[in-house]
């Protein structure tokens, strides 16, 4: 997703380059073209560009309203029990090999559950994994 | 935002006097925003220093760099790339910047190369005013969003002094007075009651009159991993 986005009214003047007080802009030429770009790190977003555009070519809107990026997706850890989301499977393997046998893929209720039945002497119950 | 002056080259020039490497650190934080501290602003400084008619003797060298906020300890210490030759830092940042800098770079001197002036905003285009003093107890509520702590010169809080005239301050004709600002807006607002509370003296001890004030927020510290 681009979060600077200029509309058909921009003419490539660069007064948005000229005035951007973060150097957040920048211009680049090759090939006869002409070509924007925006650095998202250093942009402060005051919206200098949007004010001195003498086309209103800028579409400030997505710099301040914009979709989520997707950054990482882990695989999960559900409760054997219930099913409810319990940690991620990576952070599972991150732990120790002694801490990970005691990561029982439960729910804190169930877990509190598996706690009384252990004190009480009864079956530990059923463990498993599920994506 | 916190809006900050540039001080004059020949004090910034004396300031750094003696040193042969000098690294110049601008803030892309409010400094930016403002147009007296950011990236463009640590190259142009560069620029005019590199000049030998402001030294006496030979211009240190200077290495430019810009960091998101200068007033984040860790941010600085795991991101910012000091040369190992660098005698000296110009911070372009407030004077929470140049401060935590030299707290995180400590013996480094850091040298401002900003004066901090007040917390404010952009009314318009290049015009930033002060609107914040930071005093530690907001009374916004009570005043139509105008603050007299900062707005009026006397810091009255009880309505316009004697020399208020016309709907300006005595100290200026330019300058409005806050109070004549605030009782026209309650009025609009149908809530010219709010002139009639009386506000008792304030407790100066939370605007810092009691030392430097800290904001604790209790769990923090757990969440934010070791670095």
């Amino acid at each position: 997703m681009i979060y600077f986005q200029v509309n058909e009214k921009c003419n490539g003047c660069l007064a948005c380059v000229q005035n951007c007080p973060a150097r957040a802009l920048e211009s680049r030429e090759a090939g006869g073209i002409q070509t924007l770009l925006h650095n998202m790190a250093r942009c402060a977003r005051c919206a200098t560009c949007w004010r001195v555009c003498p086309q209103h070519a800028i579409e400030f809107q997505h710099m301040l309203q914009n979709r989520w990026d997707e950054v990482v997706a882990h695989e999960l850890v559900r409760c054997a029990v219930c099913g409810e989301i319990v940690h991620t499977v990576r952070l599972t393997e991150g732990l120790d090999a002694k801490v990970r046998n005691m990561a029982q893929p439960l729910c804190s209720h169930h877990k509190m559950e598996q706690q009384a039945g252990i004190q009480a002497g009864r079956q530990r119950p059923s463990q498993g994994v599920a994506s | 935002m916190i809006v900050g002056d540039l001080k004059s080259l020949k004090e910034i020039a004396s300031s750094i006097t003696g040193y042969r490497k000098v690294m110049v650190l601008g803030c892309g934080g409010c400094v930016t925003v403002c147009r007296s501290g950011g990236d463009a602003e640590a190259h142009d400084l560069a620029r005019q220093l590199s000049h030998p008619e402001h030294h006496k003797g030979f211009p240190p060298d200077f290495v430019v760099d810009t960091i998101e906020r200068q007033c984040e300890n860790d941010l600085l210490k795991s991101y910012l790339k000091i040369p190992e030759d660098a005698e000296a830092i110009l911070s372009l940042a407030c004077g929470a910047g140049v401060q935590i800098v030299a707290d995180a770079f400590e013996p480094l001197p850091v040298i401002p190369a900003l004066t901090t002036t007040f917390m404010g905003g952009a009314d318009e285009p290049g015009v930033w005013r002060e609107k914040c003093r930071g005093c530690g107890d907001c009374l916004l509520a009570c005043t139509a969003g105008i603050c007299p702590i900062s707005l009026c010169a006397k810091r009255l809080l009880n309505g316009p002094c004697g020399g208020s005239r016309s709907g300006c301050c005595e100290v200026s004709a330019d300058i409005p007075c806050a109070w004549a600002r605030i009782y026209t807006r309650l009025e609009k607002q149908d809530r010219l009651y709010l002139m009639d509370e009386h506000r008792a003296p304030r407790d100066w001890r939370k605007a810092g009159h009691r030392g430097p004030r800290e904001r604790r927020r209790t769990g923090i510290e757990l969440t934010y991993g070791e670095r």
